[in-house]
Formats: structure tokens, C-alpha cells, sequence
């Protein structure tokens, strides 16, 4: 699993870099280079770092070892084709390792920047949807159930397509500069990142990148089905780019606008698979 | 649909009580172990504020008494959190929730802080109301099928659940703090120290996702 | 701790979730673990070798810099 490990890590940080270049492109601005978030990784790792005086020592970097762990877990888990519900749990709780970066530290900017991750709960709701969705359907969450469900039937997205849409809500709300990136709105520095410099900055970059190819890996396996590794990684730069469209074209939202949206959004969804129990 | 958090590993029984240890239901109890374990070990951050008005800002400490009783209280939270994930039993189920939602309140009751108080207040307005759908939900379970036994319930034979004890016992969870009610808890984390703090907001979502897969199970 | 030592820790760190990762990885493939084992050893080591690694090859072992005051 190792070399799965290390070729996520630095394939989640091109597909970062990329998703920088095509913002940047798209608002006519030059950008960096594509690789600029892998260089960014090794770049913070070769910086002085030390524990601020007034933070939480053992939380401080406890959480850094947290965040990389628990991607890691789901990375394991997507691999292995086991449950689905693992890397939903393993999405909600990279909510406590962001409100944890945020409230180690003691600064404000970084508390402020997890209070809102925590505010946030409702982005979380439009995956449950999208996992009782494909339950009903499949009557399995393990995702090589999933994936031999539909090579029977056929593509989920074609299937239940708002259950696609709404856990492409879910990646939206995790990608840097989109709508939902309250988190760390530049009103807040960097917010939950702020304090977290050096090293810890470059594990949360390792962590960053993880997160980003297990969620689209699990995107493309769970609605599109098993496919080719080059087709995989296709699939998953066509998806970074139409998120990257939609990130520089939607302005970031206010925290409340942010929260209001992501409930509308997430009720709407309870209603559409409330309607999916009732027809099937 | 027997196997939603994978093939249990093993089981632990206590009489007629069994936790069974799932992939899953072992992942939510390891992430409990380890942030209790981050409870006990570190000291809690100096909150820094910035003073309005002047260019200058204050660090708050926390005293000795007030760090005993919240480190006390997250760790009793911790160990209901530990066993809420892997407990097979629908009514130690929500024992432990409710268990939870008294722990949050005793983790930010003891800081002196009006709006922390007031929060902490609401909050345990609310969980004291989720706590009644909470074990009507069981009520309902053991008057209809018989069995409190999640591993029982979920065999195929078993007498089917109702649907309103589900819903119930997502509504009783719903109320210990997530969204819609977790509106109360986001003041709750004014609050200094870290550790304990960030307690509150794991055990909600350890319970909730916990409850998604009893859920599915029964 | 000195400078040194702490270098040196963060190494040893980094050197033993390495091996171990390896060593758990090489195992499965040999067929001789189950690769759930594999995948909680690899929870538990690649954080460690991550953060042990940086450590490792920020920390410096001779003199600080003088720090910029101001002309």
C-alpha cells in the first residue's frame, strides 16, 4: 500500500496545483505552476518550526498525525473495497481536525477559523443523502458491492443522479477557494492553518493532498464504476476542473450565506431521497 | 444488508450485552481512545484576545480547580463516547448518548463566562428534551420485537423494527447535538481549552455517525 | 534536549515507521499478514514517518542565526 500512499499524496497536491492554474487562468491571472502545491509541502518542511508558547502542545501536533492518519485509514479502506460508511465517517471527522488545528493554538484567527468548520455541519448532510441513496439501490454499503452492483446496472450517476450531485456538493464544499471555503477566508489569515506553521504546515499539505484523491477516487468508483488507473486519473482531472470552474466563478459566501445555502441544499436532499424510500 | 460497517473483527460480551467491533465500529472507538488519551496528556492552550480599541491583547489561564473538573468531565465523555460506539445493545445505545450530552454540558459548565453559560444552558435544555424520543425509541424497539440485541434485531428472521423507533432514536441523537439543534453548541466553544472543548464537537459526531449505522442495521 | 538529540530522535522516528511500513507492507504481499494489518500499521507509521522525516531535515545542529533587529 505503500507506493498507493506516496503516489496519492503527490498526485492530490498536482490535482490541487492544477485546480490553482485553472482558477488563475480562468480569472485571466497567469497562476502558479501546477506543481506548486507539491513544492509548497516541501517547501514548509525545510522551515524553522517550533510549538507556540501559548498552544496546547500534545493537541498541536497530536492533530497533525490525526489528520494524516485518518486519510490514510480511508485511503486503506477504498483500496481494500470496504465500507463506504468508514470513508463518510473519516470525511465528517476531518471536521474535528480542522476545529482542533483552529482551537490548539490559542490564536484567535485559527478559532474562529475552526468555530466555523464547526457551524458548518450541514455540509455533511448532502453525503448521507448520497449513501442512502445508493443503499436503497444496491441494498449494500460495501464499496465492492457498489462497484459489481454496476457493472450489472449499469453507472449510479445515471441511476440516482442527485445522489451524484449531491456528494459532488460534498467535494465542492472541501475544495480550497470555492464558495463554501469559510474555513479559511482570508478575513481569518489562513484561518484554521494560521497557526500551524513549518513541518505541521507541510503534514497538513501531505494531508490535503490524501484527502483530495480519496474523495475523488471514492467519487468515481462509487458513481462511475471500476475503470482503467489512467482512466481513473483522467476522470479525476475532469473532475478538478469543472470544481475549479465553479470556484472561480462563485464568489466565497458569507458564513452565514454559507451555512443558510448548505442547509437549503441539505433539505432539499432529505426530501429527494425521503421521496426515493416512499417510491421504492 | 447485514454488513454495513464490514464483518465484525470480534466480540466482547458482557452477560446478554455483546459489542462487536466492525471495521467501523472499531475506527469511531480508536478516534474516541485517542482524543481522550489527548485529554489527559495535554495542558490546555492560553486562549489569546485581542483587547478592542487599544493595540493590545490578553492570554486567558485556566485555573487549577476549573482544569480538573473539565478534564474529569471529558474524559467521563470519552468513555461514553467508547462505549456508544461499540456497544450491540439499542438501549445501552442510548444511555450512553444521553451520557454524552450530560458530559458536554459539565465540559463547559465550569468555565465562568456568561455567553459560554448561557449556550451551555440551552444545550442542556435541548438534550434533556432529545433524551425522551431517545428512549422511546427503545421502549419501542423491545415492546415490539422482543429483543434490545442490535446483533439479534439485524439477523435475518428477525421481527422488523418499526420505522418511527428509528426515527425516533435519529431524532433523540439529532437532539444531543447535531444539526439543526447543534445552533446551541456553537457558542459553547467560546470556551478555552482545547482539548476538552473539542470533546463536545467529536462525541456529537461519533454519536451521530454511530446512529447512521444502527439505523441501516435494525 | 539539545539540538542535536533532537535531530537525532526525529530521525530515529522516521527511520522506524519507515521499516516498519516496509517490513508490514513486504509481509502482505509475502501473504504472511492479512492486509488490514497492513493498512492500521501504515495508519499508525506514515504519519510518524511524515512528521519524523521534516523534523528530521528542518532541524539544524550548528548556531541559529542571528535574528534581523532593525537597522
Amino acid at each position: 500500500m505503500i507506493a498507493e500512499l506516496l503516489f496519492g499524496t503527490f498526485f492530490g497536491l498536482l490535482l490541487l496545483g492544477i485546480h490553482r492554474k485553472v482558477i488563475a487562468r480562468i480569472q485571466r491571472r497567469p497562476g502558479p505552476p501546477v506543481w506548486q502545491e507539491i513544492l509548497h509541502m516541501l517547501k514548509f518542511s525545510f522551515k524553522t518550526t517550533w510549538v507556540p508558547a501559548t498552544a496546547s502542545a500534545a493537541l498541536f501536533v497530536g492533530v497533525v498525525l490525526v489528520a494524516i492518519g485518518i486519510w490514510t485509514a480511508a485511503l486503506a479502506v477504498v483500496l481494500s473495497g470496504g465500507s463506504l460508511l468508514i470513508v463518510f465517517a473519516v470525511y465528517m471527522l476531518h471536521k474535528i481536525v480542522e476545529h482542533g488545528f483552529g482551537l490548539s493554538s490559542g490564536s484567535p484567527y485559527g478559532k474562529f477559523g475552526g468555530v466555523r468548520s464547526v457551524i458548518s455541519a450541514a455540509s455533511e448532510i448532502p453525503l448521507f443523502v448520497s449513501v442512502a441513496g445508493i443503499a436503497l439501490f444496491t441494498r449494500s454499503l460495501i464499496i465492492s458491492d457498489i462497484v459489481a452492483y454496476q457493472e450489472v446496472h449499469g453507472p449510479l450517476l445515471l441511476t440516482v443522479p442527485l445522489a451524484g450531485l449531491a456528494m459532488y456538493l460534498v467535494l465542492l464544499s472541501k475544495m480550497p477557494f470555492g464558495p463554501f471555503s469559510i474555513v479559511e477566508s482570508k478575513e481569518l489569515v489562513s484561518g484554521y492553518k494560521t497557526e500551524h506553521f513549518g513541518v505541521w504546515r507541510a503534514g497538513l499539505e501531505v494531508c490535503n493532498g490524501l484527502k483530495t484523491y480519496v474523495l475523488l477516487t471514492t467519487f468515481l468508483l462509487v458513481f462511475v464504476g471500476t475503470m482503467p488507473f489512467l482512466f481513473l486519473l483522467v476522470g479525476m482531472l475532469v473532475l478538478v476542473v469543472s470544481l475549479s470552474f465553479v470556484c472561480a466563478l462563485c464568489p466565497m459566501l458569507s458564513p452565514y450565506d454559507s451555512v443558510t445555502v448548505q442547509t437549503i441544499i441539505a433539505g432539499l436532499m432529505l426530501a429527494y431521497v425521503s421521496i426515493l424510500v416512499v417510491v421504492s | 444488508m447485514n454488513e454495513i460497517g464490514g464483518i465484525p473483527l470480534f466480540y466482547l460480551e458482557f452477560g446478554d450485552i455483546v459489542a462487536y467491533f466492525s471495521p467501523f465500529t472499531l475506527a469511531l472507538f480508536l478516534l474516541a481512545l485517542v482524543f481522550s488519551v489527548f485529554v489527559i496528556v495535554s495542558r490546555p492552550e492560553r486562549q489569546i484576545d485581542i483587547a478592542f480599541g487599544a493595540d493590545a491583547f490578553f492570554a486567558k489561564d485556566i485555573s487549577l480547580a476549573e482544569l480538573r473538573f473539565r478534564r474529569f468531565m471529558a474524559i467521563a465523555c470519552g468513555l461514553a463516547c467508547m462505549g456508544a460506539m461499540v456497544t450491540g445493545d439499542v438501549f445501552d445505545f442510548t444511555l450512553f448518548v444521553s451520557l454524552v450530552g450530560i458530559c458536554n454540558v459539565g465540559i463547559v459548565a465550569a468555565v465562568k463566562n456568561h455567553h459560554v453559560q448561557d449556550a451551555a444552558y440551552q444545550y442542556g435544555l435541548v438534550a434533556l428534551a432529545g433524551t425522551v424520543p431517545l428512549f422511546s425509541a427503545a421502549a419501542i424497539v423491545v415492546t415490539t420485537t422482543g429483543s434490545l440485541s442490535m446483533l439479534e434485531l439485524a439477523s435475518p428472521g428477525a421481527p422488523a423494527v418499526p420505522l418511527i423507533a428509528r426515527a425516533l432514536l435519529v431524532l433523540g441523537v439529532m437532539g444531543e447535538g447535531m444539526a439543526p439543534f447543534y445552533a446551541a453548541k456553537a457558542e459553547m466553544f467560546r470556551a478555552p481549552g482545547a482539548p476538552y472543548v473539542i470533546m463536545c464537537s467529536l462525541s456529537s459526531l461519533l454519536i451521530f455517525l454511530r446512529v447512521t449505522e444502527v439505523v441501516l442495521l435494525l | 534536549m539539545t539540538p542535536a538529540t533532537q535531530k537525532s530522535r526525529a530521525l530515529a522516528i522516521a527511520v522506524v515507521s519507515a521499516l516498519a511500513g516496509i517490513t508490514a507492507t513486504a509481509l502482505t504481499l509475502a501473504g504472511a499478514l492479512p492486509p488490514h494489518a497492513d493498512a492500521a500499521v501504515l495508519v499508525i507509521a506514515f504519519p510518524a514517518f511524515v512528521l519524523g522525516l521534516y523534523l528530521y531535515w528542518m532541524a539544524r545542529e550548528g548556531e541559529a542565526d542571528i535574528p534581523f533587529v532593525g537597522y
